[in-house]
Order: C-alpha cells, then structure tokens, then sequence
C-alpha cells in the first residue's frame, strides 16, 4: 500500500466512521453504504488532502470499488505533475 | 376562524437546554451573560454575550448529519423536538400535510459564513466543504426541521432581523386562525457569536461591555445572545378534545414599518404596532397585564418603547408589569422574540412575571413598573410581547391566559 492509497482509505474511514483494516481495493463502496452526500464529502477531503480538482465531468458516482477511488486519484495526480512539468518548473 | 393554543414549548438558550430550565432562570432572574468563551478575546471590544453553555450537537444528531447542520439549525432542530414532544402531537396521519413549519432568523448560517470566510481569506483556500450553502440558507432550520418530522405542509423562513421571530409566529398564528393549516411548528434561532461579526456590533455603539440593564439610568447598550425558541401551535377546539395542556391563547398579531431610520426606533411605529396586536387579538388594554418587552438596554429603544406603551395604554400603563427578559438571555436577534414568547406564554401558565435583572437604577424617562430583580405573582389575564427590529420593523404578538 503507497502512500496515496493509505491517504485515501484513512479519509474513506474517518468519513463513514469506519475501521481502516476492514478496508481493502476490493471493497464495494456500496456495501459500505456511500451515499451521494458521503460521497461529495470524500470528494472534498481527498481534493483538500492531494490540491487536485476532480472536475464535474468526471462521473464519480460511476465509482464502484475502493480501488477505483484510488486509481482515480492517482490517475489526476501523475497528470498534475505532467502539467507541472510540461511548464517548465 | 378558529382560537389558537400554544401546546408545546422547546428552547436552547443560554439560560437552560430546555423551556423548563430556559423559563426557570428567567423566573429567578439568573442572567447567563458573562465572559465570551466563543472566539478569541484580542482583538475585541466587547468580552461580554449570553452564550449557550453545555450544547454538544453529538449528543443530538448522528455523524452524517451532523455536519451539514449550522449551529443555528442544530439549536431550532432540537427546541422543536422538545416543543413537539411536549405538545403531544402526532405527526403520523394526515396533520403532517396540514401542519405549517415557519422559522425566524436574522442571518442564518453565521458560524457558516464565518468559517468559510476564514478559510478562503485567512487560509489563502481555494475550497470550501460541499455542505456550505445548504448550511448557510436561512431556511436549512426549516427544511431541516419539516424532514425530521416528515412535515409537508406550507414552510417557509422569515427574516426581519431582530423581529424575525416574532414574524415567523405572527404568520403561523394566522395561517392556523384562517384554517390554512391546522397546527404549525414556529419559532426563531439565531447564532451569531462569530469572530468576524461581532467587532461590526462594537461599530454600532450600541453594545454594553459589561452587562445588560434595561430600563437603567445606567444602561449602556445591548449584550448579544444566541438560541432558539419553537412553540406549536394547534386550533384551540384541537387541543381541548385531545386534553393537552394549554400553555396559553395566541390571540393577536401586530406589525408595523417605522420607514424613517436603519438604528433610530420610531415611537409611532413601535406604538402601530402593539395598537394592531391588541387590535388583531380584539383585547382591551385592560385585558393586557404583562409585557415582555423588547428592552435591548440601549439608550434609545428603551425610552421610546416606554413612550410607545404609554401612547397606547393612556392612563392603564401604570397597572401594566414591563420586563425585559434581555438582561439575562441577551439578546438572540432573529431568535430573540421566540425565546421571549416561551417565557410570555409561561408567565401566563403560571401567572407569574418574570423580572428585568441588573435593574438597581431605573431610569425616570422609564417611567413604568419595570420589575425590577426579582418575579412578581399577579393576575395576568394577557399579555404582549414585543419585538422592534434594526430598519424599523416591528411585530408585537398578544396572548391571552388560556381559557
């Protein structure tokens, strides 16, 4: 487990009030019972926790698994970085 | 028409977590104004409010909802549980679709506001928590306390700073008169001990720095408070088959605009208005014993409400018992009417009159029986209680003993 993946499971548990080791990749955000509203607030968190924007038209409510949070993440922090470094920092 | 009865009584203030501690105090003349313990000291003027002590939200709403609910809606949300729970009522049937919810405030979500301020200005943020605007809303307390209670009757908010209240429970008190609802969940709330707004009291020198002396010769201005006052309001034919307990009759509805100043209270509006309460309620000055007055403490309200009283009542102002419960649960602005109407309609149920506290000194242009310290026992057969807003709006409520 990186460091991304620990982030996002300690903000997935801290909202829903859950332990942290009942938490894997595989486990289905529905059967943890993620509401739309949960949702946004995890949303927030990991946007705060990463300085990323997940954009509107990303449709996270098509998000099915831990996983696919993670692997979401991941996926707009390497393009972050792209930017950063496609502009000449 | 139909008469219409108080049946249930809730409240959060800083005198007490229920009406029943909230009344007691103000009976005793307990004042809960001291050292704010809210936000940091530096670089305020003014270190004195009422403050709700001794209120975890935890205690009363789960994790997942918890944190979408401004402090002002967390306050409303549980005085009208007490005040529902206390009238007996069912919601169950078809009284959930007749059933009105209005609800005073003066701001809405300040601590909201003032968070999300901090964050974006002081922090340097660029987001905000996603529960922001639906916690900042006037109205979150009612959309919040029509879903607790699965409410679907006529709901709405009202703001007239500090007359809000006083507004919200004149317009559930017609609705139910008309017949357009059958009972209505009403009241105000109010929390506005923010960092980012009190310096703007200071700024309207209006504010005492040590406590609140209504009627005073003493007096030096206004202390802040915070809390929420919810009554319920049912047909009095309802309550008497049901056998509830009949705190009191809301009888009459006066409002008036002064429309001349934003700070300078207007001895005629303020007088139109208790004239058109008495008037709504068809009760004659004489009928009319205790006043819950809206006795800010500042230099101005004071004198002119007592002029307004005298304008209006002649000769008969003398008989009346004027207090203001202010100098001991500050002042709540737009929540400030519905915890004043808790202790009016109270004072009726048990014929007694709350005193005005920290009044040693009174102030000869307040000329009327003030009661001073300490609660009198009389025969109250009504009573007003008075609200004069900031822009001059004025509601006064009357109420008579129950029958």
């Amino acid at each position: 487990m990186d460091d991304i993946e620990a982030k996002i499971f300690d903000i997935v548990a801290k909202e829903r009030r859950l332990d942290r080791s009942t938490l894997s990749r595989d486990t289905k955000l529905e059967d943890i019972e993620i509401e739309s509203v949960d949702l946004v607030e995890i949303i927030f968190a990991i946007e705060d926790e990463f300085d990323v924007d997940v954009p509107q038209e990303e449709d996270a409510f098509k998000l099915e698994t831990m996983g696919d949070i993670v692997d979401g993440v991941r996926k707009l922090i390497e393009a972050k970085q792209a930017e950063t470094a496609a502009s000449g920092e | 028409m139909h008469r219409v009865a108080i049946t249930g009584l809730g409240c959060i203030s800083p005198l007490g977590l229920t009406a029943v501690d909230h009344w007691r105090s103000a009976r005793d003349g307990r004042s809960a104004i001291g050292t704010i313990t809210k936000v940091p000291l530096e670089k305020l003027k003014v270190h004195v409010a009422a403050e709700i002590r001794g209120f975890d939200p935890n205690d009363h709403f789960d994790y997942r909802i918890v944190d979408n609910l401004d402090p002002f809606t967390q306050y409303a949300c549980v005085a009208a549980r007490e005040a529902i729970a206390d009238s007996g009522l069912d919601f169950a049937g078809d009284l959930a679709e007749e059933t009105a919810v209005i609800t005073g405030t003066g701001i809405g979500g300040a601590v909201t506001i003032d968070v999300n301020s901090e964050r974006i200005y002081g922090e340097g943020k660029s987001r905000v928590h996603p529960n922001t605007i639906p916690r900042l809303m006037p109205s979150a307390a009612t959309s919040q306390i029509t879903m607790e209670h699965g409410i679907t009757g006529p709901s709405f908010a009202v703001t007239s700073a500090c007359s809000s209240s006083n507004h919200a429970v004149g317009e559930a008190f017609w609705m139910v008169r008309s017949g357009r609802a059958r009972a209505a969940i009403t009241g105000g709330s109010e929390a506005i001990l923010t960092y980012g707004s009190l310096p703007g009291w200071f700024a309207l020198r209006v504010m005492d720095t040590e406590t609140c002396r209504p009627f005073d010769r003493n007096r030096m201005g206004m202390v802040l408070g915070e809390g929420s006052g919810i009554v319920v309001l049912e047909r009095l034919e309802d309550a008497q088959r049901r056998g509830a307990h009949i705190y009191a009759e809301l009888a009459g509805f006066g409002m008036s605009a002064d429309a001349q100043s934003t700070l300078e209270p207007s001895e005629e509006g303020a007088a139109k208005a208790i004239r058109r309460a008495l008037e709504d309620a068809s009760l004659a000055p004489e009928g009319v014993v205790y006043v819950n007055a809206h006795g800010t403490g500042t230099q101005a309200n004071d004198v002119n409400e007592t002029r307004a009283l005298r304008r209006v009542f002649g000769a008969a102002a003398d008989r009346l018992l004027v207090s203001s419960t202010k100098s001991m649960h500050g002042h709540a602005l737009g929540g400030a009417g519905a915890l004043e109407l808790v202790i009016t309609a109270k004072a009726l149920d048990e014929q007694v009159a709350p005193p005005t506290a920290n009044l040693t000194d009174q102030d000869p242009d307040c000329d009327l029986d003030c009661v001073p310290q300490t609660a009198r026992e009389a025969t109250l057969p009504g009573a007003l209680t008075n609200s004069f807003a900031f822009g001059g709006l004025n509601a006064v409520l009357a109420l008579r003993r129950a029958p």
